[in-house]
């Protein structure tokens, strides 16, 4: 098995604390994100300003918060999707409002939001919805579809953002901006397990 | 944690790997052990490495696995932190 023999290549090499997980991905029982390995982070070089990084974290959650806001308003009808789905609106624009305010405290200014809009837009949507999505196209496919479809489409969004936050929280260079992104990873645990406990009442 | 004593035997060597450390059990984690791992940690304390191909990784991975292929681990060790508990998948 390779994990094995990898393994115990890294330990031949001089490392220690080496752990083979057994059974390999198919033992993994939690969420799995998918997509290359840089993806999205092709937006996000390491040297970048904390500014630059900062501006673009907070374009893919107005993505995520678009995208929640469709569901409430599609799915009205069920007052606990609703709950979960305003609820996830809620936490998105506090992810927002923590963005700008580290973004005002690394520039001292307020960032031009049509600017950012303009800049970064619809494309980086594509960054955390599963299959390169963008929001708009989920939300149509999501028209004649239910609320457990809907709330595995929002899981696999929050999974890749989790995913991608989780690398660039080791891959930036700027401290400031690092933390900013071990906090957004760690929010997004709770999303999912939101989510998923909603999910299972659904179905 | 436990530490399996299962031996991996193979008939290549390896650079200053002598036969005998082919027989040095491995240390694992079960899949269980490894979430409990992550849940109290920073996403930069630990390595969490995929070792398989490129395709494999893109259908699907852990969230915020690193992708280091099996044959390129010796040409890119230097991106494990040695100073970081690493796991492997």
């Amino acid at each position: 098995m390779r994990s094995r023999s990898a393994a115990t290549l890294l330990l031949g090499l001089g490392l220690s604390n080496v752990y083979s997980m057994e059974g390999g991905i198919k033992a993994w029982k939690g969420m799995v994100a998918h997509g290359q390995p840089k993806s999205g982070m092709a937006y996000f070089m390491p040297a970048a300003g904390a500014e630059e990084i900062v501006g673009l974290a907070w374009s893919l959650e107005e993505g995520s918060k678009l995208f929640y806001q469709g569901l409430s308003a599609q799915f009205n009808k069920d007052r606990e999707a609703q709950e979960m789905f305003e609820w996830l609106i809620s936490a998105e624009k506090n992810h927002e409002k923590n963005l700008l305010q580290s973004y005002e405290d690394l520039t001292g200014k307020q960032p031009d939001f049509t600017k950012l809009r303009a800049k970064f837009g619809d494309s980086l949507s594509g960054a955390i919805m599963e299959g390169g999505i963008a929001v708009k196209e989920a939300l149509t496919w999501l028209k004649d579809k239910g609320v457990p479809d809907s709330l595995e489409l929002a899981m696999s969004m929050e999974v890749n953002a989790f995913d991608l936050y989780i690398k660039m929280s080791r891959a930036i260079e700027d401290e400031q901006a690092r933390h900013v992104f071990a906090k957004l990873s760690a929010e997004e645990q709770v999303h999912l397990k939101k989510l998923a406990a909603l999910l299972e009442k659904k179905f | 944690m436990a530490i399996n004593a299962a031996f991996l035997i193979t008939l290549r060597s390896e650079d200053n790997m002598g036969l005998m450390d082919y027989f040095k059990p491995v240390p694992t984690m079960t899949a269980e052990e490894v979430r409990q791992f992550f849940t109290d940690k920073k996403p930069d304390a630990y390595n969490l490495v995929d070792v398989r191909q490129p395709g494999e990784y893109e259908r699907y991975h852990i969230p915020g696995a690193n992708l280091i292929p099996m044959a390129e681990l010796r040409d890119r060790i230097d991106e494990i932190d040695p100073a970081k508990p690493t796991i492997t998948y």
